[in-house]
Formats: C-alpha cells, structure tokens, sequence
C-alpha cells in the first residue's frame, strides 16, 4: 500500500513540475529535487490510512461543484442586472448531518460559490445561512451538496 | 489576438477601480473586507490577460503565485475562525 | 476557429466580472454583495482563463492557467465565508426587503 501511495504521490508531483514549468526539460534537476521533497513532506504529514478521500466519489464531487458554480455565477449575474432588484435574502438555519471537523468546514466554505447561500455561521451542527432570495428552493441546493459531501468522506448512508 | 485580452484587461481594471471605491465607502467594516475577495479574482484575472496581452509569459507565474498565496491566507483565516468558534478540533 | 472561441470566451469572462460589480454597487448590505462577487467574479476569471489556455502554446503552459483557477476558487470561497462571519459577528444585520 506504501509503495502505491509513494508512486501514485511522486508521479502526482512530477505531473505539477510538468505543468509549472510548462514543458520545459532544462528545469528537470531542480524538479526531481522539488518532487522528491514533496512526496517525502506529504507522506509524513498525510500517511496513507483509512482517513483518505476516495477517488471517484472526488471526481463526482468536483463535478457538481464546477456544475453548481457555473450556475450560481449565472444566476447571481441575473438578479444583478435585473432592471429592478428584486432580493428576498433571509437567514436560515438547517440541522447538519455530516460529522464533525472535516466534512463540516468544507460544506461551510463551500456553500459561498453555490447557486443563492452563503455560510454564516456553524454552531456544532447548527448551519446558518444567508440566501440571496428565500423562494428558491435553496434549501434543497444546501442538501444536495450535503449528500455530496457525506459522499465524499464515505459517511454515506 | 493581444489586443482583445488586452481590451478585457483594461476594462477589468476599470471594473476593479469600480468595485474598490465602492467597497472603501463601506458603509461597515465588513463592507471594506470585499477587497480581499477583489484581489483574489479580479487581480487574477488581469495578470493573466497581461501576460498574454504584453507577451510577458511570467505574469502568469505571478497570477499563479497571488492565487495561491490568496488561497492559503483564506485556509488559514476559515481555519482560525474554526477553531476561534464552538467547534470542537478533532485533527490536526 | 479558435481565436473566435478564444475571444468569445474572454468576452463572456468580461461580461460576468461586470455582473459581479454592478451586482456589488447596486446590492444593499455585505451579504448580498458578497453573493455577487464572490460566485460571478470566479466564473469570470474561469472564462477568462479558459479563453486564454485555448491560445496558450503548449499543453503544459494551458493547464498552468488554468491550475490557477481552482486556487481562486477556494480562496474565495473561504474568504466570502470567513468575512460573511466576521460580519455577523460584528452585529451586521441583513437586509430585509420592507413588508408590503
């Protein structure tokens, strides 16, 4: 499992030098160094375990947030100009069920790119948020990035 | 085609000389934070149009560098703001 | 065919950061402009770099632009939280449109 971890790290790390120094091939001394010093920092500071986030689950994850984003963007430029605003913004509380640490601050922070909520406030797994305009159905945007989040951490049901 | 990205450049600029003027008059403190968020995504965006505007490809290193450096303060200030809170830190 | 795309994306990209900065004159307290900034700024800087990584010369230098975006993205996202906070904490109450 080690070696996996260590091979599947390095070759992530050899693929961000690639990037950064777009392509060339005369940094590559420097980036073998960088590269090994990163897979070393990593592995000691995140050992492989049982504690990691999954792959496909990321992948769908990604997905809907790029998605949801894309729509939040639209929507929030809509009502922006609109010839005459018409905001109902409001402060919900909605009871969390992810567990805590973790999955709970990244449904917080994300919340903020999502299509009408922003996170406000999160009081053990009392969430607070502020919405842009209370008859969308924004509590169900909330849930359903929620469901993606428990998902993500393998806290599913 | 360096002129159309450097036309969106300037007009993002205007767009942030905008935005800044309006966030400095408030009328709260929180108001005058926006900036932050400004900088991030809209001094961003600008370097970047520069870089290939003005063929000056380390004005994307640069971009890279202040979207990095604003994500890391931004981690950090949730992070603090998560322990400062109720929460109780189960890792580290 | 790829200018144009090019083009069009970084028109696009414009016309979002000005969404997001009318959104922020013309909306009435901080959590409402911190709504348009923070989501139509960030698809903004998405189209810009999306236009620009279609004229970039390599692979390589197109995926470093846009690298760039997923950073914006959690900045943001973490700081539009982070400042939506501090601001209740400092006791700012939310706009309420008036009852008609």
């Amino acid at each position: 499992m080690t070696v996996r971890a260590f091979a599947s790290r390095a070759a992530g790390f050899a693929l961000l030098w690639w990037v950064l120094s777009e392509g060339r091939l005369d940094g590559w001394l420097l980036g073998g160094v960088g590269v090994a010093a990163a897979t070393w920092a990593s592995l000691r500071l995140a050992p492989p375990g049982a504690r990691g986030v999954r792959a496909a689950p990321l992948l769908r994850f990604l997905g809907f947030f790029i998605w949801n984003s894309l729509r939040g963007g639209v929507q929030v430029a809509c009502m922006a100009l609109r010839p005459r605003p018409d905001l109902v913004p409001a402060l919900l509380e909605l009871e969390l069920a992810l567990p805590p640490g973790a999955a709970r601050v990244l449904m917080l922070n994300t919340l903020g790119l999502m299509p009408g909520t922003l996170g406000v406030d999160l009081d053990h797994a009392r969430l607070r948020l502020h919405v842009l305009d209370a008859r969308l159905p924004v509590a169900a945007e909330a849930r359903a990035l929620e469901a993606h989040i428990a998902r993500l951490f393998g806290a599913a049901p | 085609m360096s002129t159309m990205s450097l036309g969106v450049a300037l007009f993002l600029l205007v767009n942030l000389v905008a935005a800044l003027v309006t966030a400095a008059r408030g009328p709260t403190p929180a108001d005058r934070m926006l900036t932050a968020l400004l900088f991030g995504s809209t001094g961003v965006g600008v370097l970047a149009l520069l870089a290939h505007a003005m063929g000056i490809p380390a004005l994307v290193d640069v971009a890279l560098t202040l979207a990095l450096l604003a994500a890391i303060a931004g981690i950090a200030f949730a992070r603090r703001a998560w322990h400062g809170g109720h929460e109780e830190s189960p890792d580290d | 065919m790829i200018d144009l795309a090019s083009d069009a994306l970084l028109l696009v990209g414009a016309f979002f950061y000005f969404a997001g900065t009318v959104g922020l004159v013309r909306f009435p307290d901080v959590y409402t402009r911190l709504h348009a900034l923070a989501k139509a700024d960030n698809l903004g800087l998405g189209c810009v770099l999306a236009g620009l990584a279609l004229q970039a010369e390599s692979l390589a230098a197109a995926l470093k632009l846009l690298l760039i975006w997923p950073l914006v993205l959690a900045a943001s996202a973490a700081v539009s939280y982070a400042i939506a906070h501090r601001a209740e904490a400092l006791g700012v109450a939310p706009w309420r449109r008036e009852e008609k």
